[in-house]
């Protein structure tokens, strides 16, 4: 790959792109719309090999409908074997981005690949290693969940006795010899997962995944993702349900009206925005002295009272000593301490607050 | 390329449509219809000669029919598939959009070839049974033809299928469609004709000079092709065109109909395909 900056003829603006030597990609400046095709300097090599480590690779993706912009050079890569996050409000452009990397709808520019293989180019190649949950899960409503199972089998050369087991697995093995159309939301969800993860995949995308499902469903699929993580499987996954991303996720990306605004593991993007942990005191009871006390110390952001004994407060972690200092010296009596971090919801919405 | 796809597609697509209500009810009827007409055409003939009406009759039902049953099968193979959400996790597969269309035209054609053997199957079984020195060549014949003739239907609702956004819009373009073939080109047809022709002029001895212009136009409409096929080919039935009362011209041959009927199929085929791979799902 060769990064190389052009920039736009008309209102120069600065693009970066990623590409093969040799290889030609159509721009739209993101600013002002002018399309164009650059030729990446040096010769063409036959394949797109990323490096060895990326199991998904994204450069540069632009999608466009009409004037608007769906997703706007967007690039990251997902290192084999982790756990990606991908997280944005409606209509940021997630599924966009998914369905880009799946060669669904056909981006403008950039470039995708999969294990090294360009899916434009070597789609059916790429899409062996690839399981895929969409966010709108359907079946053939006339066929059975094990007929269903059975046809996405022979097309992923899987087995019949998988897809007994799967549909075992997931809670539906009543329900096999049932038409999907008679299922529920989550069943229909369940089934989803199952065939997504048919014929053992190196790689699993999942497009809100826990979308429909009950407490019991969420657990379930969210064991499955952690099992197929132990195997080595990558998963790149886009949910809603953001104390389930921070619990499964080695790292994730945000993105906004089509940028991707961030990507970072959540401690990294909690550093990067300066987001202090909440420090919960309980002590027998709240007066205006000790709350005084702690807002006097230099370094809090602020201080909060909850009920008549608690206090909230919001500082460096190193403050935490001299908090509880001060609200001992002020006489209070303290029963609990809790430290939280600041959740990935709270970076969420710090990120997608424009 | 793999033709396990294809198959793997087909057969998933018998599966479906074989339990599709509408396509069962429609099927249904057509055999009905069929069994009437080859019942009652058949009980008082003289044998095989004798039958023109009947096959008339059955052609006239299979271009009502039958166009219907392939429409209704085709118009929302595509779209049908994207708008539920089912597309995008065939081809997250290994399968390409060219391998999953020709799956798809493979078992919706099984499916529809399955209604035709059905429904004239059961007619054919009444005409042996009711009239002497039957010419089953020629039977199987007609049957091959009304199969051909349903395909083109089918492959111009494949294409239809690329083309919309909705399934809905998709449905209303395969009755718009059915409208089209059956009923709005023949008339504009005969009344483009009508404009040149003074039918006040006609009695029964006088032979109608028709200008080659108008079996051109006839060429563009696959309902016209079917009639004039089977009544140049299938021996009780006189040649006329889907007008009815037109003769066939002498430079019709049953090897130019037959080709003009692949050529439809072949064209919006590759129209489907074409259309598909630029499709966003």
């Amino acid at each position: 790959m060769v990064s190389q900056l052009v920039r736009c003829p008309t209102c120069k603006t600065t693009i970066s792109l990623l590409g093969e030597p040799g290889e030609k990609i159509s721009i739209t400046c993101p600013n002002c719309n002018q399309k164009g095709i650059f030729t990446v300097p040096g010769e063409k090599s036959q394949r797109t090999i990323a490096s060895d480590s990326a199991a998904i690779e994204v450069n540069n993706l632009t999608k466009t409908y009409n004037s608007f912009t769906a997703v706007n050079n967007v690039s990251f890569r997902v290192q084999k074997g982790e756990i990606f996050g991908f997280l944005g409000p409606n209509g940021a452009g997630k599924t966009t981005t998914i369905k880009s990397m799946l060669d669904l709808i056909h981006a403008n520019t950039g470039a995708i690949s999969i294990n090294g293989i360009n899916v434009r180019t070597g789609g059916k190649e790429a899409k062996k290693s690839i399981g895929y949950m969409p966010e709108k899960v359907a079946f053939y409503d006339n066929l059975t969940a094990l007929q269903n199972m059975m046809f996405y089998a022979e097309l992923k050369h899987a087995s019949k006795e998988e897809c007994i087991r799967l549909i075992d697995e997931f809670g539906l093995g009543d329900a096999g010899k049932k038409r999907v159309g008679t299922f529920s939301k989550g069943m229909v969800q369940r089934l989803g997962m199952a065939r997504a993860i048919l014929g053992n995949p190196s790689i699993l995308i999942l497009d809100e995944p826990s979308g429909g499902l009950d407490p019991r469903g969420v657990v379930l699929i969210r064991d499955k993702i952690l099992e197929m993580k132990k195997k080595g499987t990558t998963i790149f996954v886009s949910s809603h349900i953001l104390s389930e991303i921070q619990e499964i996720c080695d790292r994730v990306g945000i993105i906004n009206k089509g940028v991707l605004v961030a990507q970072d593991t959540v401690e990294g993007l909690r550093k990067k925005l300066n987001l202090k942990p909440h420090i919960t005191v309980t002590v027998d009871a709240i007066s205006g002295k000790i709350e005084n006390a702690v807002k006097k110390l230099p370094g809090i952001d602020s201080v909060k009272t909850i009920g008549n004994n608690t206090l909230e407060i919001i500082c460096d972690g190193a403050m935490k000593a001299k908090v509880i200092l001060a609200i001992s010296t002020a006489g209070a009596n303290i029963q609990n301490i809790q430290t939280k971090e600041p959740t990935l919801e709270e970076v969420f919405m710090k990120y997608t607050e424009a | 390329m793999q033709f396990n796809v294809f198959l793997s597609v087909a057969k998933k697509e018998i599966l479906d449509n074989i339990r599709n209500k509408w396509v069962i009810l429609v099927s249904l009827m057509f055999a009905l219809l069929t069994l009437v007409v080859s019942y009652f055409g058949s009980i008082g003939s003289n044998g095989w000669q004798d039958l023109g009406n009947t096959i008339s009759g059955m052609t006239q039902l299979g271009s009502f029919l039958i166009s219907i049953v392939a429409l209704m099968l085709g118009y929302a193979t595509i779209i049908g598939e994207i708008e539920r959400g089912s597309m995008s996790a065939l081809l997250s597969l290994s399968a390409t959009r060219f391998e999953i269309t020709v799956g798809k035209f493979l078992g919706l054609g099984a499916v529809l070839c399955l209604t035709i053997l059905i429904g004239y199957g059961v007619a054919g079984l009444v005409i042996a049974v009711n009239v002497s020195n039957v010419d089953y060549l020629a039977y199987l014949g007609f049957i091959g033809m009304t199969m051909v003739f349903g395909l083109v239907f089918l492959s111009v609702a494949l294409f239809f299928s690329t083309v919309f956004s909705k399934r809905s819009t998709a449905l209303g373009g395969a009755i718009f469609l059915w409208f089209l073939f059956n009923i709005i080109l023949p008339i504009i047809f005969v009344g483009l004709l009508a404009t040149t022709i003074d039918f006040t002029k006609i009695t029964m001895e006088t032979t109608l000079i028709v200008p080659d212009w108008y079996h051109v136009l006839n060429l563009f409409n696959p309902i016209s092709v079917y009639s004039s096929l089977i009544g140049m080919t299938i021996g009780p039935v006189q040649s006329s065109t889907g007008s009815g009362f037109i003769p066939n011209p002498s430079w019709y041959s049953s090897g130019l109909l037959m080709g003009v009927l692949l050529a439809w199929i072949i064209v919006f085929f590759t129209l489907a395909v074409w259309r598909f791979q630029r499709k966003d799902v």
